[in-house]
């Protein structure tokens, strides 16, 4: 039994044109026992930011309190909002920090950069390696599914509309072949207006 | 301190020898049953942990002129089942005077399989073709002789890649037919469509996966009396047929990455 | 009350303990100290800042290439200090680590209020802790980052800090203020500021002014207001200038 597959779960973010995408199913398992469906795994940064954490459920508590508080500190500290690559840093910091008793999540993080406009998403291991991807990145125990899928669907330059019905179709034919995964889905989709976030009908077994 | 001699116990304790039978091999295959006709695909890179053995390594092979099996997971196991099943296929011919039709192919396979159920093959079968009826069909097999018959389906080191993409292409998982159109068929789509999704999952797979590339191989199984000018602009290369009663036989092969 | 022998009132027995007209008088003292220091000065301009000092050796034969009143902390910071040389050098260790624990932590350096804040708060620590004595100096931080663009800040002994648009410190420092009020203008080019800079300190200068006697520092702000990035390192918005410089402003 691998701790990373205790309590299941898993997400996905993309980059569009001028928008990303983050998704994360909504299973909450105590190894094989469905124990809860509503059990969200993206929780936002700022308004323009959102992170995903897939892994040890306690972890993913511990981890997303964390991070609130740090970013507090930031935004307090230095009176301006934290941009996606340096929260990717500090989430990064965070995680190393616990390298030789690390927490068991893998973090996602998707969003547009108040300064600069561009899409950002970056995925990390559970000791804070940074992927900076320039499609997708998953995690979880769907991740394997979630790569050949998202591999198969993801272009470059999609609009918002088109980049919604890319990531939640590739997040639910995924964890439709994962036991550990599923029991509905929800997907943020950030522009730099506004976030669209959907709670999508999904296979419920 | 060390001890000048090993200790009596340490130098008379018994050691234990172990023989592993079994290796894994890589690669990936699929096969996908169109109305009528079916596609069988492998790569054809052969791996033993992070080496490559050979970057030509037929995983799919004739077996009629209507039946064509995909073996994949331990390459000595894969080749020996190969062997047998078309001896096996050869003994039905001279008996029978006829070729073995592809569903007592699928049995034939499954009797062979679960009679080895306790040192069994390391081998996951696909086998595609023409049924009697003319349709195209996917059987697919587990180790150990279960069995099914399928649209499509996925298996090897890269299945988990590819099976969740063909639920979504092939079987419309997760799709809805927009209001007033036709429900989705499964098993029904046009071959251009199922070749390039073949070769869609297949360079995925190569992508995000170090046991999967180097070469494509695509039987296309016809049946009798059908279009093929479609496959033959692809530069496909027809195999002859043995005793030739309609059904065809093209090869497509296609470059993957090598690296 | 006994004294035990030594001077500075009732109030003295304890560095970090108010005096009935509530001042720390370490801290006057620490003042007092900067005071005699050389002077230092920073002037922000529209296009960058510029930060300098007269640098005085006490003898014709220490070698001055060694003596540094100008100090990089991280590639977008310097600082200038008027008073302790010593007690500089142990801000300076302080101030370098802290950015570098800010770049650990957030891949990129801090923002010149964030550092100016991390020394202010080492400084204030001197003032009530015990068995310490308060930092005999008050620094002059320049930086630029893209937040707040460029930005120049004043840090005295007892932690306290502001944002100046022009300030000086040390032993001229009021003639200088005085002289830097007539001459300041909120357009002021970063070359015209290096020349004010200098005539100020010309003001008061003891002995010759040459490339070898001033230490100039500038921030540049970067084109289009953001770092350039060479080799995945940011190019830097602060640096000192050279005695060949200096001498041509002269």
């Amino acid at each position: 039994m691998s701790i990373m597959e205790y309590n299941g779960g898993s997400v996905v973010a993309m980059k569009g044109k001028n928008c990303v995408a983050i998704a994360s199913d909504l299973r909450l398992g105590n190894q094989a026992m469905t124990v809860a469906t509503n059990f969200e795994k993206v929780f936002p940064v700022t308004d323009s930011l959102y992170c995903g954490l897939a892994g040890l459920a306690t972890d993913v508590i511990t981890l997303r309190e964390r991070f609130r508080y740090r970013v507090n500190m930031y935004t307090i500290k230095e009176e301006r909002q934290i941009e996606p690559a340096t929260f990717a840093q500090l989430v990064s910091s965070t995680l190393y920090e616990r390298r030789f008793g690390p927490y068991f999540v893998e973090p996602v993080i998707a969003g547009i950069s108040k300064k600069t406009g561009e899409p950002f998403i970056a995925a990390a291991d559970l000791i804070g390696c940074l992927n900076f991807a320039k499609d997708f990145v998953v995690c979880g125990t769907a991740s394997d599914k979630l790569f050949g899928v998202a591999e198969g669907l993801w272009e470059p330059d999609m609009a918002a509309e088109d980049l919604f019905e890319t990531i939640s179709q590739t997040l639910m034919n995924a964890v439709d072949r994962d036991a550990f995964s599923g029991w509905g889905a929800i997907v943020h989709v950030i522009t730099p207006e506004k976030v669209i976030s959907r709670t999508l009908k999904a296979r419920m077994d | 301190m060390a001890l000048a001699q090993p200790l009596y116990a340490d130098q008379h304790r018994p050691i234990q020898h172990q023989f592993n039978p079994y290796a894994e091999n890589g690669g990936t295959i699929l096969a996908i049953a169109g109305k009528d006709f079916s596609v069988i695909a492998g790569d054809t890179r052969q791996t033993e942990g992070y080496s490559i053995q050979t970057r030509y390594a037929p995983k799919v092979f004739k077996l009629t002129d209507r039946a064509v099996l995909a073996v994949n997971g331990f390459q000595a196991d894969c080749s020996t089942f190969v062997k047998k099943v078309k001896q096996r296929i050869e003994w039905y011919r001279h008996a029978h005077s006829k070729q073995m039709p592809l569903k007592a192919i699928a049995r034939m396979i499954q009797g062979m399989l679960y009679g080895k159920r306790f040192f069994p093959y390391y081998t996951y079968n696909i086998l595609g073709g023409i049924e009697e009826d003319g349709t195209g069909a996917v059987y697919s097999f587990d180790p150990v002789g279960s069995y099914e018959r399928e649209a499509c389906r996925a298996a090897g080191a890269a299945s988990s890649l590819i099976q969740p993409f063909l639920d979504n292409q092939i079987y419309f998982k997760n799709q809805t037919p927009a209001p007033g159109a036709a429900p989705f068929e499964p098993g029904n789509l046009p071959m251009d469509t199922v070749l390039s999704i073949v070769i869609d999952s297949f360079t995925s797979a190569t992508e995000r996966h170090i046991e999967v590339g180097d070469g494509l191989e695509m039987f296309v199984v016809v049946a009798p009396g059908r279009d093929v000018a479609g496959v033959q602009s692809l530069g496909a290369e027809e195999l002859p047929a043995l005793t030739p009663e309609g059904e065809r036989i093209f090869v497509l092969r296609r470059d993957l990455k090598k690296d | 009350m006994a004294e035990g022998g030594r001077s500075g009132g009732a109030y003295s027995f304890s560095l970090t303990t108010f005096n009935p007209s509530g001042k720390l008088v370490q801290i006057e003292h620490a003042l007092a100290a900067v005071s005699q220091g050389t002077t230092s000065l920073g002037i922000k301009a529209s296009n960058g800042i510029v930060i300098a000092t007269e640098k005085k050796a006490s003898s014709i034969l220490i070698d001055d290439s060694m003596i540094e009143k100008v100090s990089v902390i991280c590639p977008n910071i310097g600082i200038v200090y008027s008073g302790m040389g010593p007690d500089f050098r142990v801000l300076v260790g302080k101030a370098r680590k802290s950015a570098q624990a800010y770049w650990k932590m957030y891949g990129e350096y801090p923002p010149a209020k964030v550092l100016a804040q991390e020394i202010a708060t080492v400084m204030q620590e001197a003032t009530q802790s015990g068995g310490v004595r308060p930092y005999g100096v008050s620094l002059l931080v320049a930086g630029w980052d893209d937040h707040r663009g460029p930005s120049l800040y004043q840090i005295d002994p007892s932690g306290s800090f502001w944002a100046w648009k022009a300030s000086a410190i040390g032993k001229n420092m009021v003639n200088a203020k005085t002289f830097l009020e007539k001459r300041y203008h909120d357009d002021i080019s970063l070359e015209d500021a290096i020349h004010t800079a200098l005539l100020t300190l010309k003001e008061g200068f003891e002995g010759q002014m040459t490339e070898k006697t001033l230490e100039i520092g500038v921030i540049t702000v970067p084109e289009g207001n953001t770092l350039t990035m060479k080799d995945g390192r940011p190019l830097p918005t602060f640096r000192k200038l050279t005695h060949e410089e200096i001498k041509d402003y002269l």
